[in-house]
């Protein structure tokens, strides 16, 4: 090693020195403090399944299946029944008796998104998605429908 | 036919036979014209217009329907010409104007044919921006199916289907244009036993089965071919499933059987199979209770029980019995097990040893297509049978041919042209002589003088000459007259008439079981060895006892009933499967209660299960490989569709893990480890299987020949048969019989089908006149042995002085009334 190349690496690492020492004081930290704050993401994030409803409080499933046929891995099952007329689930005569996604075989490719007929199901922005047991990997009607409200915010540059 | 014909098609050479149409011309030269109304066993009509092409005529080219063009030679056309192109987009943009879209929810969706037409002819894009006409959406026709008004594009194939097949037209056209609806008549139902087959035609999601919409999209669900075991038909069907669950029934294809069509207990009535009341582990007697035990400790038991019997009373005191609507492997496995290991010769099903029937049935089905006159006797195929007795139908309607029928009650084939005797139970071989004697003299043959005495009238004569003319008759008789009292005499008199006339070897049984003749081939009779062979026959019992590894008793066992009477003397032990012998006469309990030990081997826990010291989860035909014997001989195997409800097991594993237990030291001799492999044993043990296999029965099974067995029939006198007495105050005479909608433990369980059907006692109307009674009043039928409580039914198919009950009623079993004159009894009828 000689002296030259000593003197070059201390005057490299003055100088990326330099750089942190600048951001150090001059700009605020992008570390996200997550989960003590929202993430970020961008609006058309693939997260976790939903189920949507009409604003009169009627399912927007029609338990077509197109859904399940459209999944790559065979991750949805859909179950139709036929609408009690007094009582109906959803506007027509089916309705989605059984509806579950597993997702452990999801992949979030959203072609489900894209198959639906009438924009019942949508893959929200819910990625907290891990769990201690599997079954629980197993999203329900009832877990769809009422999905928790998840804990992001869209990007400012989205 | 040898001469074909040239035609041209978008100037390709096709060679065609004359006459025929031009879609089954193109379909063979690989050129598919798209058709809606047309179909191939329906008559052509042209309603639909798809299916128009181009045709090179005197005045130039104009558009003809291809599916009502029959073809000459020379004829030119142009299918892919613009102009062919454009008219049938137009026709499928003026079908979809006003055809809703919701594929999505349409069970049809996916199998549509409008769906293929409009992805490959349609014009992509429509002209029209109105807003649909609107129609009915959900407008019941029946009870098992609904109709779409909006989706339906009036092809008329329902319509058509219902009177060229059922010759029942029930459904019509309404309204004018784009308002035209498919309706019921007014007043009228859509009640015909096979309407369900409009649902598999209809080219789109107008019709659609009730009791399976909506759960099930086609391309999800996991198609096996298999039979229909509801009758002795033997119905091709393909049982859909999805989950492992059945999600319906349609019909496939065999054109020795059924051509296309089931009938609608086929169709719907599936729901045995995942019925809430299925047993779904094996239960014992412990403390005077029923209660659930393991497999091995329910095996145990019954090994134990059968064995204790065994050696304290001797085999004879033990029996098995079978069931007609169980596959051949189970049949042939108890008949092996009773006779191998156990040592006795009892053995038989309740319509074996006691049914005066031809064991092999009928000589075909194909019989039907071609007859030039139908005799039927004591059987109501439009009851039994629904599709053969379309054929029936289509033969009367269609080829003129005179139906004669012999019947008590008037069945629906008395509607056509021929002659129909209505003889009152007992007075049927006095009828049988008069025309034997008729026949006799037709034909110019010497009258024994036991026929002398006969009365000959002008009706008797009528069908005498009709069967003596007749070049290709097809002659059935049935359950009503060879089962019961007296049916030795009335089939003998039957037979001689038939004989008589020179077809004595077109007269055939129709066996109402699904596998009634499998039964009895596999050799589920005392006296009878696998094969028909008898017990005495050398040879056989030689052979079988090399195949079985023991050696067969020579007594000949108990019969049916006689096991059931003996159950208060030397039986003391019974092995039933698929039987339910308290269900059929609730006294039958007081027998069952006295044997030592009991076993019961069935799907749902039945009035005969329910004295059992084991009963034993048997899967239905569905969720097990099985093959049953059709009443034409026709072996066909029923493979697995299903994943067996709980811990049931196939009758015929159940049977096989008993034996090996039962015998340790056989064990060689019950190896076999599949329903495919036990079937390949049977067929070493019934010459007439030799050379079948599992696989080599294929999709539409194979048919064992009509002269494999010799059945001897001769012109020989009788026992005469004495009626049961008509004296106060029992004056009326019982007729029993079935029917589709019966009230079956495997068709009740389809709650949807429950309250279909007349489940009443039947009288004429004049008789209820007599006796002050109106439609639906409880009324008693008593005889000398019970009483049975029933709602009343008005018909004029029944005749005056007759009571028509019919079998497999839940709350009132008709073999209760059987006293010593069985089922041709005689009964009081009053107010309840």
């Amino acid at each position: 090693m000689s002296v030259k190349d000593l003197v070059q690496g201390a005057e490299y690492i003055a100088k990326s020195m330099g750089v942190t020492l600048k951001t150090l004081v001059r700009e605020s930290p992008v570390t996200v403090e997550y989960p003590d704050q929202p993430a970020a993401i961008y609006p058309r994030f693939r997260g976790r399944h939903e189920l949507r409803r009409y604003e009169n409080g009627m399912e927007r499933c029609i338990g077509c299946a197109l859904c399940e046929a459209a999944c790559p891995t065979g991750a949805i099952y859909v179950l139709a029944a036929e609408n009690d007329p007094d009582n109906p689930v959803s506007p027509g005569e089916r309705y989605a008796e059984v509806y579950e996604v597993n997702l452990m075989r999801c992949i979030f490719c959203g072609d489900c998104e894209r198959a639906c007929p009438t924009e019942a199901i949508v893959l929200g922005h819910n990625f907290e998605l891990a769990q201690y047991e599997r079954v629980n990997l197993i999203l329900d009607k009832e877990a769809l429908l009422n999905p928790p409200t998840p804990n992001v915010i869209i990007r400012p540059d989205a | 036919m040898s001469d074909w014909i040239t035609i041209t098609i978008d100037g390709k050479e096709i060679q065609a036979k004359p006459g025929e149409l031009l879609t089954e011309a193109a379909a063979r030269a690989g050129i598919h014209i798209p058709v809606f109304c047309s179909h191939p066993k329906l008559d052509p009509l042209g309603a639909c217009r798809m299916c128009l092409v181009e045709m090179e005529g005197r005045r130039g080219k104009m558009l003809v329907t291809a599916c009502t063009t029959p073809v000459n030679d020379g004829m030119v056309f142009y299918y892919n010409s613009e102009r062919a192109r454009d008219a049938r987009a137009g026709t499928l943009e003026l079908i979809l104007a006003n055809h809703p879209l919701d594929c999505p929810i349409c069970d049809k969706g996916g199998e549509c044919d409008l769906q293929d037409h409009a992805m490959r002819h349609g014009p992509g894009e429509s002209h029209y921006w109105e807003p649909n006409r609107h129609k009915e959406k959900n407008y019941p026709l029946s009870d098992l199916i609904v109709l779409d008004q909006e989706r339906c594009i009036v092809c008329w194939r329902c319509i058509r289907y219902l009177d060229e097949w059922e010759d029942k037209p029930q459904l019509g056209l309404f309204q004018r244009g784009a308002d035209t609806v498919i309706d019921k008549f007014p007043g009228g139902d859509l009640d015909a036993y096979t309407s369900g087959n409009i649902i598999d035609i209809c080219p789109v999601g107008a019709l659609t089965n009730r009791l399976a919409r909506f759960r099930f999209r086609p391309w999800v669900l996991e198609h096996t071919n298999s039979i229909c075991t509801h009758c002795g038909m033997g119905c091709n069907l393909r049982i859909d499933t999805r989950d492992f669950r059945v999600r319906r029934n349609v019909a496939r294809a065999n054109e020795a059987v059924n051509e296309t069509w089931i009938c609608d207990k086929g169709r719907f009535a599936n729901g045995f199979v995942f019925s809430q009341q299925r047993l779904t582990q094996p239960l014992a007697r412990i403390d005077g209770e029923l209660r659930p035990v393991s497999w091995p400790e329910a095996i145990q038991r019954v090994v134990d029980g059968l064995k204790r019997v065994a050696a304290k009373e001797g085999p004879a005191a033990v029996g098995g019995i079978g069931s007609a609507k169980l596959a051949n492997e189970a049949n042939y496995l108890l008949g092996k097990f009773m006779r191998a290991l156990v040592g006795t010769n009892n053995v038989d099903f309740r319509e074996g040893s006691s049914l005066k029937a031809d064991p092999r049935g009928i000589p075909s089905i194909q019989a039907a297509r071609e007859a030039d006159l139908v005799v039927v006797m004591g059987s109501d195929p439009s009851e039994e049978m629904p599709v053969l007795a379309n054929l029936l139908k289509r033969a009367a309607k269609r080829r003129g041919a005179p139906v004669i029928v012999i019947h008590p009650r008037r069945i629906e084939l008395t509607k056509y042209p021929g002659v129909h005797f209505h003889p009152q139970p007992g007075d049927e071989p006095p009828l049988f002589d008069a025309l034997t004697k008729a026949t006799l003299q037709a034909r110019g043959q010497a009258v024994p003088d036991w026929l002398a005495g006969a009365e000959v009238t002008d009706e008797v004569k009528e069908a005498a000459t009709l069967l003596v003319n007749a070049q290709n008759p097809f002659i059935i008789y049935g359950t009503d007259y060879a089962w019961g009292y007296g049916s030795a005499s009335i089939v003998q008199a039957l037979t001689n008439w038939v004989v008589a006339s020179g077809h004595g070897d077109r007269l055939g049984f129709l066996h109402a079981q699904a596998n009634a003749v499998g039964a009895a081939d596999v050799g589920l009779l005392p006296d009878m060895l696998p094969g028909h062979r008898p017990l005495s026959d050398a040879a056989a019992r030689a052979e079988l006892e090399a195949l079985w590894g023991a050696s067969i008793p020579t007594q000949p066992g108990l019969g049916y009933s006689g096991m059931i009477a003996s159950a208060l003397g030397r039986i003391k032990a019974l092995y039933i499967m698929g039987a339910d012998p308290v269900g059929e006469k609730p006294s039958y309990a007081d027998h069952l209660k006295a044997l030592e030990f009991l076993v019961v081997q069935d799907l749902f826990l039945t009035e005969t299960a329910k004295l059992a010291d084991v009963v034993l989860p048997a899967a239905s035909y569905v969720e097990s490989n099985g093959t049953f014997t059709s009443t034409e001989r026709r072996v066909q195997a029923a493979p697995q569709a299903a994943r067996a409800v709980g811990d049931s097991l196939p009758d015929w594993a159940i049977l096989m893990h008993i034996a090996r237990r039962y015998a340790p030291d056989k064990a060689d001799f019950w190896r076999t480890a599949s329903a495919p492999a036990v079937f390949e044993e049977i067929t070493r043990a019934v010459p007439q299987y030799a050379g079948m296999s599992w696989e080599g029965l294929g999709e539409t099974g194979q048919q064992w020949a009509w002269d494999a067995l010799e059945v001897s029939r001769k012109l020989a006198p009788y026992a005469k048969l004495e009626p049961a007495p008509l004296e106060k105050p029992f004056t009326f005479r019982l007729i029993t019989g079935n029917l589709l909608w019966d009230d079956g433990n495997t068709f009740a369980a389809t709650e949807r089908l429950a309250q279909l059907g007349h489940k009443a006692a039947w009288l004429h109307p004049d008789d209820a006149a007599g006796l002050d009674l109106s439609e639906g009043d409880l009324i008693a039928v008593r005889s000398r042995e019970a009483t049975l409580e029933l709602p009343l039914h008005i018909s004029r198919r029944v005749l005056p002085g007759t009571v028509f009950v019919p079998f497999s009623l839940k709350d009132a079993p008709v073999g209760e009334l059987f006293d010593e004159f069985g089922p041709r009894t005689t009964v009081a009828v009053y107010r309840a």
